[in-house]
This record gives C-alpha cells, sequence and structure tokens, in this order.
C-alpha cells in the first residue's frame, strides 16, 4: 500500500478538487492519498466527493487554516 | 462511508484543546460554514435593509470604476469626461460624491473587514504566498477579465445578477444564461491548461 501526498496549498479551488480527483485516479485500490490545503472550502468539497464516491477519508487539522485529508482510495 | 475523526490534530494547540472552538453553538456560528439556505435569507434580508436606507441594491464592481477614476483623478487625469461617467454610472460626476459618500465603496470594505473577521473568528486565519509564477499570471489575467467583463456587462455577479433577479430586471436572466456558459467554457480551460 503505497502512500502519496498532494500539496495543494496556496491552491484555491476547484483546483485542489481536480488534482486529487487526478492523483486518486492514478493510484491503486488501498493506496493513500495525503491531500495537504489550506483554503476552507477544499476542506468542504474534497471530503463531499470521496465520501460521494465512497473512499474512506479522515480530516487532520494539522495547524490554524491549515488541513491534510487522508484518502483511501477504496475501488 | 466513515469520517473517522477530524479532531485528530497532531499539534494539540492548534486544534483547540478546550474553550470556544469546541463549543457547539460557537461552532455552528462561526467555524462551520453556513447552510446555503441560511445564508440566501440573512442576504436577501440585508440587501432589503440596504434598498430601504440607499436606495439601491447591492453592488460591488461599480465602485471599483470609480475607485480607478478617483486614482486617475488624483494622480492629475481628468476621469470626468470618460463615458463610462458620463453615460453609465452618472453618479461619479454628481456634487459631492466621493469615497464617504460611496455607500459601495464602504461596502467594499466592509466585506473586506467581515471576511477578515470571520476567518479570525473561525481560526482559519494565515498568510499565504503565491505557489507559482502560474498562478500569479492567473489572477492577474482573470481579474482584469472579471472587471472588464463586469463593467461590459453593467455589473458583476452581485448587481447584475443578485440585485437585477429580485428587482425583476431581465438583464439578471440574460446575465444568468451567460454565466453558466461562460462557466462551462472556463471550467474546461481550467482542467486542460491549469491543472
Amino acid at each position: 500500500m503505497a502512500e502519496q501526498t498532494l500539496d495543494c496549498l496556496g491552491e484555491a479551488c476547484p483546483v485542489p478538487l481536480v488534482r486529487t480527483q487526478k492523483a486518486l485516479a492514478g493510484l491503486a485500490v488501498g493506496d493513500v492519498l495525503i491531500v495537504q490545503i489550506d483554503h476552507s472550502c477544499a476542506m468542504k468539497n474534497i471530503p463531499e466527493w470521496a465520501d460521494k464516491e465512497g473512499h474512506n477519508f479522515e480530516i487532520d487539522e494539522v495547524e490554524t487554516g491549515r488541513w491534510e485529508i487522508v484518502i483511501e482510495k477504496a475501488h | 462511508m466513515t469520517n473517522l475523526s477530524s479532531t485528530t490534530g497532531r499539534d494539540a494547540n492548534a486544534a483547540g484543546s478546550g474553550g470556544l472552538r469546541n463549543n457547539a453553538v460557537f461552532k455552528d456560528l462561526f467555524v462551520n460554514p453556513w447552510t446555503y439556505v441560511t445564508g440566501a435569507v440573512i442576504l436577501a434580508l440585508l440587501n432589503i435593509a440596504l434598498i430601504a436606507s440607499t436606495g439601491k441594491g447591492w453592488g460591488v464592481t461599480t465602485a471599483f470604476a470609480y475607485w480607478a477614476g478617483w486614482i486617475w483623478n488624483g494622480v492629475g487625469g481628468d476621469a470626468h469626461n470618460w463615458a463610462y461617467f458620463t453615460e453609465v454610472a452618472k453618479a461619479f460626476n454628481g456634487e459631492g460624491f466621493n469615497f464617504l459618500t460611496d455607500p459601495a465603496s464602504i461596502m467594499n470594505l466592509g466585506i473586506i473587514a467581515g471576511a477578515f473577521l470571520s476567518v479570525l473568528l473561525a481560526s482559519q486565519a494565515r498568510f499565504k504566498g503565491l505557489k507559482s509564477g502560474k498562478q500569479a499570471v492567473a489572477a492577474i489575467l482573470g481579474g482584469l477579465l472579471m472587471g472588464f467583463g463586469a463593467r461590459l456587462a453593467f455589473g458583476c455577479n452581485i448587481g447584475a445578477l443578485f440585485t437585477a433577479l429580485p428587482s425583476l430586471s431581465g438583464q439578471g436572466w440574460v446575465f444568468i444564461v451567460f454565466i453558466f456558459l461562460g462557466a462551462a467554457v472556463g471550467s474546461r480551460l481550467l482542467v486542460k491548461y491549469f491543472i
């Protein structure tokens, strides 16, 4: 199970979501993608998309206004 | 589908180890985004209050044109005869019209102050640098296109859409059709060339 980090710091919507979708598409089932964001909208639309697609995810508040969304590719 | 946890921050201080940030009411009011319905109702009420108190609906970008005109006048130019100010936004040449007497200019300051207050209350304020030269070019180009487009359309998505529609102005319906067309083209360009 590979783990990949995607740096989306300083990027505004919808760029983090589109980059997440592209990055996850290149991973194998069971792999983990860690998306780093500092844009609060991305904290909403990335988990919403992951939930809709059926991937498990976890939101980690790393520091004030900065988050990591950990997504496990389910299919 | 499980959202495993949202409070497993590595830095206990950042995540907040107690106090207001973990208070449910405070979180709903200031940290979590409001629902679309809540936002819509509040915007509608505020716009009614604005029309009642100033006689005009909410607009954002016409004030930017005024600012540019004032700056141009300030550096020795003469913006009073610009067609936009003699034909469209005639208030510019009105008696005693300046930054302090223009409600839209003051409201634009309020938007910036309010947005800042909002991220402070949510503990999400941080300085962000530019990620790349590409991002800087895109921001400048996007700003110029939006500003120019908003002048051609006689308003932005606030004045020509949000304020136009409830005022039963036909302009708003034309605007909404083309904003969807523009967004469809724009998002394809974004995905193809920017990401």
